[in-house]
């Protein structure tokens, strides 16, 4: 996961941006307290994200916890619910199965840290593959699909984030209510699209470099380095489209309290982050980066 | 039935032009055309139902209390959103696409995908019902480009023509959101994204989510 998701800061109140800090906290201690410190790292907003989807209509009561982060205040997490841990398992799982891939592609001395990564994380994965199997046959079976489409060079965008579209719908089949399910199904749909595009855009140059697979050369013929302004405009289009689906899908849902919050992510944030990657004007944080270099980095510092 | 004030969101209190304007608001949210194509259609179906309800029964239950009732009734001033029939039933050129059209009608759509990979002639209709299937699969990029192509191949079609507009229309923004997109965010907000971005000043920088 990528990791580019998050509200609009500037629109919320002080209120609102501690209560998506509690999720992501929160979060975070029930990644330590299931699968333990190496799996805390795979922690990033697209999930944190996900999680609130999930967890509406859940109950919100907060506790102050510390970590090493924050060892002295502490801070505000949201208690353990049933969508932090279906979200902790699947962080897991989807980590898991993007270091292999990674131990695939690399040679035995460029591929050791992930081995090594993977052998930190082989318990929490374990545990994980007993406790959502059926996501674990979903996540293998999506990712075979990106490699042939990646493989085959597709040139069309649709077809080539589908499969990673499809794995993040795939969450939503633990909801119970039908109609909540369809939502939520539409919803991660077309919140995974978004970010593969966003992604695809991000990484283009470095792509075009390393003579990477990467899906908006092939749709739009761009040999150059960066993206032409029209196929910018296009991209862009696109975009718009799976934020517009995704901003229906959310309008159907009940958002009580959490409405603020998701209001700036669907009617906004979206909207600037895609066009900070497209302008090459996003810098991810420290911490969450994108794609292959990122796992790594990550990877490293759990080490 | 469910009260409606709680349906429009508002206190009971609501005075005749914030029960409009509340009204106004939610029918521009679940509009048709935020939905087209779109395989949560349905829901929205159900939902802008439950306002228009809920709206008529609070008009009624006003001009009942009041004896200058008020003439700007939904039915009155015609202001009135709903869904109409089932989308995509215009005629079609060939026995083919129309069974594509009925196929689509009754939501099976990869029946109207298989039908339409089996039709030799790719004319705008072809085109037109690809965009639909595309579009009702998420495929947005696809449904654009086929929908272009059909506008392209018979440009005086209305219904091509409309589905075009749709499809370009800047879709819901609440109150207090203007009707953004990714190329037209503007710079201003974007420098936000950038002190978001490169914020590594408190919680040792790993932590740090929020701007500081």
């Amino acid at each position: 996961m990528f990791g580019y998701v998050r509200p609009a800061a500037h629109r919320l109140g002080e209120a609102d941006n501690e209560r998506f800090r509690s999720v992501y906290c929160g979060l975070c201690h029930v990644l330590g307290r299931r699968y333990g410190l190496a799996a805390r790292f795979l922690l990033n907003f697209d999930f944190t994200l996900l999680a609130i989807l999930l967890s509406l209509g859940e109950g919100t009561e907060r506790c102050v916890r510390r970590c090493a982060v924050h060892p002295c205040r502490g801070c505000a997490v949201l208690r353990e619910t049933a969508a932090l841990d279906v979200a902790a398992d699947r962080i897991v799982i989807l980590a898991w199965w993007q270091l292999r891939d990674h131990i695939a592609d690399h040679g035995f001395w460029s591929g050791l840290k992930y081995r090594l990564a993977a052998l930190l994380l082989r318990r929490a994965y374990r545990k994980a593959k007993t406790l959502a199997a059926s996501f674990d046959t979903a996540v293998q079976k999506h990712l075979d699909e990106l490699a042939l489409r990646e493989r085959e060079h597709c040139a069309s965008l649709d077809a080539a984030a589908e499969p990673f579209a499809a794995l993040l719908a795939e969450i939503a089949s633990v909801e119970t209510d039908e109609t909540r399910r369809r939502i939520l199904t539409q919803l991660f749909y077309h919140l995974g699209r978004w970010i593969y595009l966003a992604d695809a855009a991000d990484d283009f140059r470095e792509d075009a470099k390393s003579g990477n697979y990467n899906p908006l050369r092939y749709r739009y013929g761009a040999e150059a380095d960066v993206l032409p302004e029209d196929a910018k405009r296009s991209l862009a289009e696109t975009l718009d489209a799976s934020i517009r689906r995704m901003a229906g899908a959310y309008a159907l849902l009940d958002a009580g309290e959490w409405a603020p919050l998701l209001d700036s992510i669907f009617y906004d944030s979206l909207f600037g982050i895609g066009r900070a990657v497209l302008d090459g004007v996003y810098h991810r944080p420290p911490r969450i980066r994108s794609g292959r270099g990122a796992e790594e980095e990550r990877y490293e510092r759990s080490l | 039935m469910s009260d409606p004030y709680k349906v429009l969101n508002i206190p009971p209190t609501a005075t005749d032009d914030e029960v409009k304007h509340a009204y106004r608001q939610l029918a521009r949210k679940y509009h048709p055309d935020n939905y087209q194509d779109n395989p949560l259609a349905d829901l929205a179906q159900e939902k802008m139902k439950e306002i228009n309800e809920a709206y008529e029964q609070i008009q009624r239950q006003r001009k009942i209390g009041s004896a200058a009732a008020s003439s700007s009734d939904r039915g009155e001033n015609g202001y009135r959103y709903g869904y109409g029939g089932s989308a995509h039933r215009a005629a079609s050129g060939s026995p083919l696409m129309q069974r594509v059209r009925m196929a689509i009608a009754e939501g099976d759509i990869s029946q109207a995908e298989r039908l339409l990979n089996e039709a030799e002639e790719h004319d705008a209709e072809w085109n037109f019902l690809m965009a639909v299937v595309s579009s009702r699969r998420g495929w947005m990029d696809d449904a654009k480009r086929y929908l272009e192509t059909a506008c392209r191949m018979d440009p005086t079609n209305e219904e091509y023509r409309a589905a075009m507009n749709r499809f370009a229309a800047g879709g819901f923004h609440p109150e207090g959101y203007r009707g953004v997109s990714t190329m037209s965010y503007d710079s201003e907000c974007l420098r936000y994204c950038a002190t978001l971005a490169i914020c590594s000043c408190c919680s040792g920088g790993r932590f740090c989510i929020l701007p500081c």
